[in-house]
């Protein structure tokens, strides 16, 4: 039976190479608008279903061993994102990938999936600079003028009380090749643990300096494009960064 | 196809936008209907909207709701989708945006639909049914709606007694619903084919399958301010109707492969219901005798879904479900059928309703992996008086016994449930409450001083919820205490509990005047119920929400009067609003029992005596076991 074969793996074998499968998703749709800790228990549970090993942390109140490169806010859709899942046995990433992309709900995919040994690094602290595509009418000129600021002050909550902070250096750059459409608009930003960007501040910094109009700012699709790792312009593949 | 369209803005703008956009694991999407709809607007299938009045969180920790969406989405001839009540905030942005409420399944709006079923698990949900007929755009009335519009269908507890709400469904299904609305969908289907001509004549084809009510077939008649019985409005209209239920559970559609939500819902894991009814007949409560009769599923079948839904749901928890766990007889078959099944997967059980004694204690052990958590008693009632009246078969001696030995295993948390304003209750009987709280709390010392163990801070915790007469059960006749009773019983009862290691919740007492009214109502409470909404009121059993003094005031309005309602009713020479619904037990037996509840003479569970309360007219279960 089914049921039994899993719970002997899910006991951890020691020493094993290989056993953390490292995957990019992508999240897009309806499911892109339930929050980050609904979206792990989505993927704990679609892996269970899926009757993959999973690792449990150990102690008091165990946890699936999963680890997501960055938290992804509610309402953004995501084309590159990463996730690590620990398993109690080597399984193939390919077929990891299809079990549970079968046990997925619609608008959540997992590909290009590689195996692992366990990352020096944790997955959350390689990640610097997130590529975004911002999408709303006429978004493009406006938004690539935000470059040309010195410093852009936003008003930000902390710890109940609102601190100003100027976001203009979490700006990196513009895309490569922007794209011709104006109401597009592909940026990177500095992303992760330590300098983090927000697309919603960057679209409320959009209203307050260049005017934008509030609505259209609240109905632009963002897109997170892809993640990385290394430091602007020396961006570095995050499969690599083991 | 019509499809409901809400902008980003909008549905970022309120909390938990997830609640609003379906995509879940398991959630059906018809393709061959959708594929009809979107060439031709329309389809030959059924489509059902099955509607459940309160937010999403709580619709989806509801079983019935898996259940008959499965049952309906098994029929070829049908589509059901699942529509919930915007919360508040989504209510004012559909009302700014002009957005109709539409189902999570295709997003179509309610009023393309041709079932709108409601499920009413409880009176206070009644506003928020208004609500969403209000959004969907659909006629409130039965009589203001069109051939074309939904048949608007409704069932659940509260359908027994439907009358307060009467006026708004076209029909209400008594009983347990899984074959029932198979047999009214297809009827339905039919009504389609057919052209969807004649809504009175489909109504009254309905009225003919066992268990369904068609309100609008009959008319209330009432003499001096007082509810007299019902007027046949159609010569085929049936005398009484009664409550369909499933004969043998085994063999009945179960939902392993529910709907996942991709958002945190209240209870939020997979569910084995492992029987119905309740052997034990407490006097106060509906559903030891609208369920009835008692009729298990067998622990073979138990164990075998148990493991299925598990490993299709992906939940680490799985509850087990029914009204009182430790009367189930396999019991120990399941538990230690599944407890072996789920070794080392992570996943945990929830027994709910367990009765404390040394193999719950045991089974509490090994299901929960963490933390001993608390134990719960429902004495209901503070001295063995009141208790024999209730015919709460617990007594003082079986808690404290029970209590020594948690307290012995290491328990030191304890959760009490009492009523305040149960028939016949004095101030001597609210005292007793507290003499029982403190009574354990030195038990608790003595066990730890007896044992060695060290003994901590117990936490004892006395909650109180007011009494409420309910349809169907022998105090259905029964006065309900005043606002004063309630307030003064809560006051003295907070000062005799003053202990730091008791604690004491008590619930409003407004609320529970409200529901009194609502759950021994009749047909004229259709048009307050109204003017309520109109005024405002919804989710009202969300305490935040409700708003008393509003609902006074419409009553008023209408010539009506709280007391009018919660007087009751006398035994002997008046109607019940709901006398026409027959759950099997018979008014004859809800009388004994009220003699004897006033004689503090207890009667025995089902499965020690059998009392032909009249359930046995099912001809399965409880009734028909060897004693
Ligand atoms: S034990 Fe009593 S209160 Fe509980 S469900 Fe049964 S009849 Fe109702
Ligand atoms: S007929 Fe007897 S066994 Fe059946 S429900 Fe009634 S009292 Fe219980």
């Amino acid at each position: 039976m089914l049921q039994n074969e899993r719970s002997l793996e899910m006991t951890r074998q020691q020493h094993q190479t290989e056993y953390v499968v490292r995957c990019l998703f992508e999240r897009v749709g309806v499911a892109s608008f339930v929050g980050h800790l609904d979206l792990m228990h989505t993927f704990d549970r679609a892996i269970r279903r899926a009757e993959m090993p999973i690792l449990y942390t150990q102690g008091y109140n165990p946890r699936p061993m999963m680890v997501f490169a960055l938290p992804l806010g509610v309402g953004i859709d995501t084309l590159g994102d990463y996730v690590d899942i620990s398993l109690s046995r080597v399984v193939d990433a390919e077929e990891f990938m299809e079990k549970v992309n079968n046990n997925l709900p619609r608008g959540v995919k997992l590909y290009g999936g590689i195996n692992i040994d366990e990352p020096k690094n944790s997955l959350m602290s390689v990640v610097t600079t997130a590529m975004y595509r911002i999408k709303a009418p006429g978004v493009q000129d406006p938004m690539l003028r935000l470059f040309e600021k010195d410093e852009i002050k936003v008003e930000k909550k902390s710890k109940g009380k609102i601190v100003e902070t100027d976001i203009r250096p979490l700006l990196l750059s513009k895309a490569q090749k922007m794209p011709e459409d104006k109401d597009i608009c592909e940026l990177y930003v500095c992303a992760g643990s330590v300098k983090n960007l927000r697309p919603d501040v960057l679209m409320s910094a959009l209203c307050k300096y260049e005017g934008y109009d509030e609505d259209a700012a609240a109905n632009a699709e963002v897109t997170r494009l892809s993640l990385f790792g290394g430091e602007y312009p020396k961006l570095l593949d995050i499969k690599e960064l083991l | 196809m019509n499809q409901v369209k809400i902008s980003r803005k909008d549905l970022m703008s309120v909390e938990s936008p997830g609640r609003y956009v379906g995509g879940e694991f398991g959630s059906v999407i018809k393709e061959n209907v959708l594929e009809q709809l979107e060439k031709t607007g329309t389809c030959k299938e059924v489509r059902t909207a099955f509607c459940f009045p309160d937010v999403y969180e709580i619709g989806m920790s509801n079983l019935a709701l898996q259940i008959l969406y499965k049952c309906l989405n098994d029929m070829e001839e049908c589509w059901c989708e699942r529509v919930f009540s915007p919360w508040v905030d989504m209510d004012a942005v559909m009302r700014k945006s002009n957005i109709e409420l539409y189902s999570m399944e295709s997003k179509s709006p309610l009023k393309d639909f041709d079932v709108v079923a409601f499920t009413l698990g409880y009176e206070m949900c009644y506003t928020n049914v208004l609500q969403m007929l209000d959004l969907g755009k659909i006629p409130f009335r039965t009589k203001d709606r069109k051939e074309n519009d939904p048949i608007v269908v409704c069932g659940g507890p509260c359908a027994y007694n439907i009358e307060p709400m009467a006026d708004f469904f076209d029909l209400a299904m008594m009983g347990e619903g899984e074959e029932l609305i198979v047999e009214v969908t297809k009827i339905i289907k039919k009504y389609k084919d057919e052209g969807k001509k004649d809504r009175k004549k489909l109504l009254v084809e309905l009225s003919q399958l066992e268990g369904v009510y068609v309100p609008s077939l009959y008319e209330p008649v009432y003499e001096d301010g007082r509810y007299v019985g019902l007027n046949k409005l159609h010569e085929s209209a049936p005398d009484t109707i009664r409550k369909r239920i499933i004969k043998d559970l085994d063999n009945v559609p179960y939902p392993t492969n529910p709907v996942i939500p991709n958002i945190r819902i209240i209870h939020d894991r997979a569910y084995l219901e492992i029987f119905r009814g309740c052997i034990r007949g407490c006097r106060f409560c509906q559903a030891g005798f609208i369920y009835r009769p008692v009729r298990e599923k067998s622990s073979e079948t138990l164990c075998r879904q148990g493991i299925e839904i598990e490993h299709n749901t992906g939940y680490d928890e799985l509850g087990i479900l029914s009204l009182s766990s430790s009367d189930y007889t396999g019991l120990k078959e399941l538990t230690d059928g599944l407890l072996e099944a789920f070794e080392g997967r992570h996943t945990s059980l929830s027994l709910p309703s367990l009765r404390i004694d040394n193999f719950a204690l045991d089974l509490m052990e090994k299901v929960s992996q963490t933390r001993k958590s608390g134990l719960t008693f429902a004495p209901e009632a503070g001295t063995q008086r009141l208790r024999d009246v209730i015919n709460k078969g617990i007594c003082e001696e079986d808690i404290m016994k029970s209590l020594s030995l948690a307290f012995a295993g290491g328990w030191s948390t304890v959760k009490l449930y009492f009523m305040l304003g149960l028939p016949t209750e004095t101030m001597e009987d609210v005292e007793g409450i507290a003499d029982l709280a403190r009574k354990i709390e030195k038990l608790y010392f003595d066990v730890c001083r007896e044992q060695g163990i060290k003994a901590r801070r117990p936490e004892i915790t006395v909650s109180t919820s007011m009494y409420i007469p309910k349809p169907f059960t022998p105090f259905q006749w029964e006065k309900q205490n005043t606002k004063e009773e309630f307030l003064q019983k809560q006051s003295h009862l907070r000062s005799l509990l003053k202990s730091k290691n008791i604690k004491y919740i008590w619930h409003d007492v407004e609320t529970s005047l409200w529901e009194s009214v609502l759950a021994r109502g009749d047909r004229r409470l259709c048009d307050v119920i109204e003017d309520g909404y109109r005024k405002g009121c919804f989710y009202d059993a969300w305490d935040d929400h409700f708003k008393y003094d509003t609902w006074m005031e419409t009553l008023t309005e209408h010539g009506l009067t709280w007391e009018m309602f919660a007087k009751g009713f006398d035994v002997d020479d008046e109607h019940l609003p709901w006398e026409h619904i027959d759950v099997g037990v018979n008014m004859s037996f809800f009388k004994k029992e009220r003699e004897k509840a006033y004689r503090e003479e207890i009667t025995p569970p089902c499965r020690t005596k059998c009392s032909a309360c009249g359930a046995q007219c099912f001809k399965v279960g409880e009734c028909y076991a060897p004693k």
